[in-house]
């Protein structure tokens, strides 16, 4: 996910880039002035054309959903300054995993990165608030669990991890 | 370049265009010193990372909100008889919430962030004191109060003279009643649209600042965090948009004069302003998009709202200059060049700021060095831009004309060192490296070295021309 957003986003700079520079060194003398409305309008439509499409696409299925059953896994997860606490570290693969977020005191960001240090998934941890996020591990191994919301002068350092081990069909786990 | 009737108040834009030029380099510095530190050449204590974390955002977005604030007075001086007297007390107030925010922060210790996000400032870990933190927000609050009077006598002399609030936004010309000749110059429904929502802006800043000295000061009264996130994240974000909307009118006023034509208020024009000025209060949840506690339809609207938002940039402003561009030769200069480098800046760093704005890209990218990343693209080779275009072209008369070498030089290394540095916080979020973190793993560390490499560049191109601006200050006018 991360490379393709950055490729795209490189791609699409460099165009606009483009457009600029191609702008500059026309040196006046490159366009006649009669259709400038036209495209503009054209560049609108377009640009909405796009905008809805990937609206639709991008939000289907609604990113942030949590599908709760009987029996799936729940973990409780607490951060306070400058420390997290998880209840159960030992988490099945592949099935549907719910962390309930909660913080002691102020704002942390349960971030989780997998074993070579790629972002998965992130929820905001607030007070008064227990935030739920959703999660399918594919993989077994070591996972990293890191503080993504600025919460004071050990921030950085608010680190833990968990694993996941492969799943022998049980959901005892929960 | 349309008519204008009344004379600016140069002296004083003057000015604070020193004080902006200086504060820069200050807070580039700043910045340099976060990045030698994650890159692990220098080492500094968190605690003190922390702080100058905390002053470099406050410091950033308070110079480009004085950047847009100048711009904006001395073009509105065109048109308006603004009262002088107005600016000198919100210079007054700013200076005095600066020596505050500074004393808080270097004095005091306070480091909870430029967006003292609630219940932060009161819940340090021992690091710093409630006084601390209250007087950080008084700071804020005495240059909130200063932009407020700007932005009310700026509000009230253009409804006098444009006949009300929707003829300073060319509502006529909207509703297809009134003449595109008629309309008010483009400039006018720039700064009044910015004025609105601005106003807007800090009012709500205003109450979620008294909440939280309240807090302070009576830890048994609670503020529901949620609540306050939106508060501060609406205030936020409107006033770092503000200040990008209002160094535009430098693009509006200046560029005309480089190229014969003037910048026209067509109906796109006047549409899309009042847009912009719905768009820039509704799209604040966006800065939610992990809040799962948020209502779905408040996060959908954000997205949706994050993208329609560079529509009217990339086919009004953006469209516009680049049709200017290509209709006639344009007499190339410091300052012409900077104002064509702040509209591509800022329209090339919608590009990341869009995809931020997606519910799934947030989700891996959000609280990374993409968002940094995204930011300074638009305020370092945006607003920044249009504030040193500005500045380069105050001077014009005391300059050699054309655009010699040490422009070019100036021009050159701030766009290298601008457009390097911002691109490595753009991988490093695409590699999932946390923004605001003291202290980088080793794997992260080659990215902060080359980072601070650009940031060096940053700064000498900006340090070049801030001196070819205090020069021209000082030197004597062209014959
Ligand atoms: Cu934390």
């Amino acid at each position: 996910m991360q490379m393709t957003v950055l490729a795209i986003s490189l791609v699409v700079m460099a165009l606009i880039s483009l457009v600029f520079i191609g702008a500059i060194r026309s040196g006046g003398r490159a366009q006649a002035p009669g259709s400038v409305e036209r495209r503009r309008l054209a560049l609108i439509l377009a640009m909405l054309a796009v905008g809805i499409v990937v609206t639709i696409a991008s939000l289907r299925p609604w990113p942030q959903a949590v599908a709760m059953t009987a029996d799936t896994p729940t973990i409780n997860v607490t951060g306070g300054q400058w420390y997290w606490e998880i209840d159960n570290t030992e988490l099945p693969q592949g099935v549907p995993v719910i962390f309930n977020a909660h913080t002691e005191d102020v704002t942390h960001g349960f971030g989780v990165m997998n074993d070579v240090g790629r972002l998965l998934f992130q929820v905001q941890v607030m007070p008064g608030y227990v935030n739920q996020v959703q999660y399918v591990f594919d993989t077994p191994g070591e996972y990293t669990v890191v503080c993504l919301e600025y919460c004071g002068v050990a921030h950085h350092a608010m680190i833990t991890d968990f694993t996941v081990v492969t799943n022998q069909g049980g959901d005892d786990n929960g | 370049m349309a008519e204008a009737r009344y004379a600016p108040q140069t002296a004083m834009v003057k000015f604070t265009m020193i004080l902006v030029g200086v504060v820069l380099i200050l807070m580039m510095t700043f910045g340099l010193i976060m990045r030698l530190n994650q890159s692990g050449m220098i080492e500094i204590d968190p605690i003190l990372f922390y702080e100058i974390l905390t002053a470099h955002g406050a410091g950033m977005v308070g110079t480009a909100g004085l950047t847009g604030a100048a711009i904006m007075w001395y073009f509105m001086g065109r048109y308006v008889p603004l009262v002088g007297a107005v600016y000198a007390i919100f210079l007054g107030l700013f200076l005095l919430g600066v020596v505050l925010i500074l004393g808080a922060i270097f004095v005091g210790g306070y480091a909870g962030a430029w967006t003292f996000l609630y219940p932060l400032p009161a819940m340090s870990g021992g690091l710093w004191s409630g006084g601390a933190a209250a007087i950080f927000l008084l700071g804020y609050i005495s240059i909130g109060v200063g932009f407020l009077l700007m932005h009310l006598e700026v509000g009230r002399q253009l409804i006098r003279a444009y006949g009300g609030v929707g003829g300073a936004l060319a509502w006529p010309l909207i509703f297809g009643k009134g003449k595109p000749e008629d309309a008010p110059p483009a400039s006018v429904i720039a700064a009044m649209a910015s004025t609105i929502f601005n106003v807007l802006g800090i009012v709500v800043g205003a109450a979620v600042l008294v909440a939280s000295i309240v807090n302070l000061l009576v830890p048994g009264f609670a503020v529901n965090a949620l609540l306050a996130k939106n508060m501060i994240y609406i205030f936020g974000h409107i006033f770092i948009n503000a200040a990008i909307y209002m160094a535009v009118i430098a693009v509006y006023e200046i560029v005309p004069e480089y190229t014969g034509k003037p910048w026209r208020a067509s109906r796109v024009f006047a549409i899309s302003w009042s847009v912009i000025l719905l768009f820039v209060v509704i799209i604040y949840p966006h800065h939610l998009l992990q809040d799962v506690a948020m209502p779905a339809w408040a996060l959908v609207m954000g997205q949706i709202i994050s993208y329609l938002s560079g529509i009217p940039l990339l086919a009004v402003t953006a469209f516009s200059l680049l049709v200017y561009l290509r209709a006639g030769p344009v007499k190339w200069d410091l300052a012409s060049a900077l104002l064509v480098l702040g509209v591509a800046g800022w329209t090339v760093g919608v590009v990341p700021a869009v995809l931020d704005g997606m519910i799934m890209v947030n989700r891996v990218m959000h609280n990374t060095q993409w968002v940094p990343g995204h930011f300074h693209i638009y305020l370092l080779l945006g607003v920044v831009a249009m504030g040193f275009g500005f500045m380069a072209w105050l001077v014009r008369d005391a300059r050699t004309a054309g655009f010699g070498t040490l422009d070019r030089l100036g021009v050159g290394v701030f766009l290298t060192g601008g457009a390097g540095f911002t691109l490595m916080f753009l991988i490093s979020g695409a590699m999932s490296i946390p923004r605001r973190w003291a202290d980088h793993a080793p794997e992260w560390q080659p990215q902060a070295v080359i980072a601070s490499g650009f940031a060096v560049l940053t700064i000498l191109g900006a340090l070049l021309i801030v001196v070819l601006y205090l020069r021209g200050l000082t030197a004597r006018k062209r014959a």
